[in-house]
């Protein structure tokens, strides 16, 4: 017994079902756009050498809209399903647009701002993460990827 | 549990001297069992840190009033205790440090760079902590010195020969002029044969230095039967306070030192254009010292040393059997590190298939479970095991069953939510 007296085990509800929400799961066992581009336009790596993750954007663009995105992720739940999710939501937009939500969400998950824009609603369920500090940056990795690979000469 | 007829005291005893015990972790009694981090304090050691600043705090060193004769008199107390601890013959062979890291580093510019040259060998394990190798990777490049690391088995345990099952025939060569070997790897748990490893080291007349971070807590420290020249361990990781440490140096080792910081109270005279350093080893302590640290982890090494440790290490060996069954049952998991709980000091890593270590800890956290997940300082262990990171579950007097337990069911709940057929 827990000198404490309190029981050790209990029901399996605790903060971990607001963090891995279904929808994170989801991602995280069936990511989208995990093909890689053939001929990118252009391609990114960002990593994170403390967690051992790391990702690769590829990216083929109509102009400068994202006409095709591929994105691997060799990382945690959070990073696999937060890389998906980003790569649902810039395919059709520009490298500018993309920058600018990528600014907007990375400034949700930081604390320096309220609200997430409309354009990333389907990213609310990464909100929880704003929780537990030590998993942030693995949110931001694919945007990081993606803001290197858009300021890509070429 | 399993009770002792002597008057050796319970676990439940025992977790009473804790007071972070008592705490909950997201609605769950802790569970603590990442001590190979860090280990908590007993209410002696807290007792003692605010006892000295209530009561002695003042400098140390050539001040005359009372209480800073007092805390003089504190601080070379901690020092001898310090000695008895390690069995050193001496409290002259203790240097205070920040920790085991700047005990490493200050062997690594104090000596070892002064008395290395091109193509000497300097030979490591390849389970060193960053702590035991970065430092060596720096003298080798001012030096010129080359690194040899010697294997582990598909167990985790030392070997010069290549053979499973050990062997360390031949780990060093004419050409060492340093082995630097961790006493207890701090991720597979594995007690290394240092006294071995120091006889082969003699044999050529290389300096040996044991990285004693993990087996302070665990095991009982014998410097001279050990015959190594060097050792360092932390405070922290013995259950006292952050931020001080030992260096224990055999005394014609940290003679022939030179001091890589200079400053106030390590010297006896100053003039213009000379000085002369004081005798170690008060030379290598340049600064004010952390005297209340060094002052509660003497509280400490009293606290660990008023148990019978041969029964401790009963108590843990047996504990570490059971966490190695309740562990070895499931599946999903894989381990490392010694098979036999007595050839290991209370460290189990695992991981858990296609669950990534960070989100193993993150879960288990909810249940209130402490463990560390990642590469634990020791990427080329890493990759010689083939994993990113692992889950460590690390040992103290304080666990008991009811620890593994909790931790085996955050382990169903890990399986539940990253079951794969969702
Ligand atoms: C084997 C080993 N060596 C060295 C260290 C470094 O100890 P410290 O951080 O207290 O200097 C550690 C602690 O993590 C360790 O486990």
């Amino acid at each position: 017994m827990g000198s404490t007296g309190l029981p050790r085990f209990s029901a399996m509800t605790d903060n971990a079902d607001d963090l891995y929400r279904d929808v994170i799961l989801e991602h995280a066992r069936h990511p989208r756009n995990a093909e890689s581009v053939a001929n990118p336009h252009k391609r990114a790596r960002a990593s994170n050498p403390l967690c051992g993750d790391e990702l690769e954007v590829t990216l083929a663009l109509d102009g400068e809209t994202i006409a095709a995105i591929g994105v691997q992720v060799r990382g945690c739940a959070i990073a696999q399903a937060s890389t998906s999710l980003m790569s649902e939501v810039v395919l059709g937009k520009t490298l500018h647009e993309s920058d600018a939500l990528g600014r907007a969400f990375k400034e949700m998950m930081e604390g320096t701002r309220m609200e997430l824009p409309e354009a990333l609603d389907s990213l609310k369920p990464l909100e929880a993460v704003r929780q537990h500090s030590s998993r942030i940056t693995c949110t931001l990795l694919a945007w990081q990827a993606l803001g290197k690979a858009a300021r890509q000469e070429g | 549990m399993r009770q002792n007829s002597t008057a050796a005291p319970s676990v439940a005893t025992i977790r009473g001297d804790f007071p972070i015990l008592q705490r909950q972790i997201n609605g769950r009694p802790l569970a603590y069992l990442d001590n190979a981090a860090t280990t908590q304090k007993p209410r002696a050691v807290i007792d003692a840190l605010v006892n000295f600043y209530e009561r002695h705090n003042a400098n140390t060193h050539s001040g005359v009033h009372t209480l800073s004769e007092e805390a003089t008199a504190l601080y070379e107390e901690a020092r001898a205790r310090a000695a008895r601890f390690l069995n050193a013959p001496s409290p002259r062979c203790i240097v205070f440090t920040q920790g085991t890291t700047a005990a490493i580093n200050l062997v690594a510019q104090g000596w070892a760079r002064h008395h290395l040259r091109q193509g000497d060998e300097i030979v490591l394990t390849v389970m060193e902590h960053h702590s035991n190798l970065l430092p060596w990777l720096g003298v080798a490049r001012e030096t010129g010195a080359v690194l040899r690391y010697l294997e582990i088995d598909g167990e985790g345990r030392l070997t010069a020969t290549g053979r499973e099952g050990g062997g360390i025939e031949g780990a060093v060569s004419r050409a060492t002029r340093l082995v630097a070997v961790t006493h207890v790897s701090n991720v597979l748990g594995t007690i290394n044969p240092v006294k071995e490893l120091a006889r082969q080291a003699r044999a050529v007349g290389a300096c040996v230095v044991v990285d004693a971070a993990q087996s302070a807590p665990h095991l009982s420290l014998d410097v001279q039967a050990l015959d190594c020249d060097f050792l360092a361990f932390s405070s922290h990781k013995v259950y006292g306070p952050t931020g001080i440490g030992v260096l224990y140096g055999k005394e014609e080792y940290l003679a022939a030192m030179e001091p890589p910081a200079s400053g106030g109270g390590m010297v006896l005279r100053v003039e213009r254009h000379s000085y002369e350093w004081m005798e170690p080893p008060w030379r290598f302590e340049a600064g004010t010292p952390n005297i209340a640290g060094a002052v509660a982890m003497g509280a400490a090494l009293d606290y660990l040393d008023g148990f019978d440790r041969e029964m401790l290490r009963r108590h843990e060996i047996e504990l570490t059997g059971y966490a190695l069954k309740v562990l070895g049952k499931r599946a999903d998991l894989t381990l490392h590190g010694p098979a036999d709980p007595a050839g290991r000091a209370g460290v189990i890593p695992f991981s858990v298939g296609g669950v990534h270590p960070h989100d193993v800890v993150e879960v288990l956290d909810g249940q209130g479970v402490a463990v560390r997940g990642g590469h634990h300082c020791c990427q080329p262990l890493m990759e010689h095991l083939g994993e990113r990171g692992v889950v460590r579950v690390s040992l103290a007097l304080y666990n008991e069953r009811q620890d593994i337990d909790q931790l085996a069911h955050g382990l169903d709940r890990v399986a539940a939510i990253f079951r794969n057929d969702r």
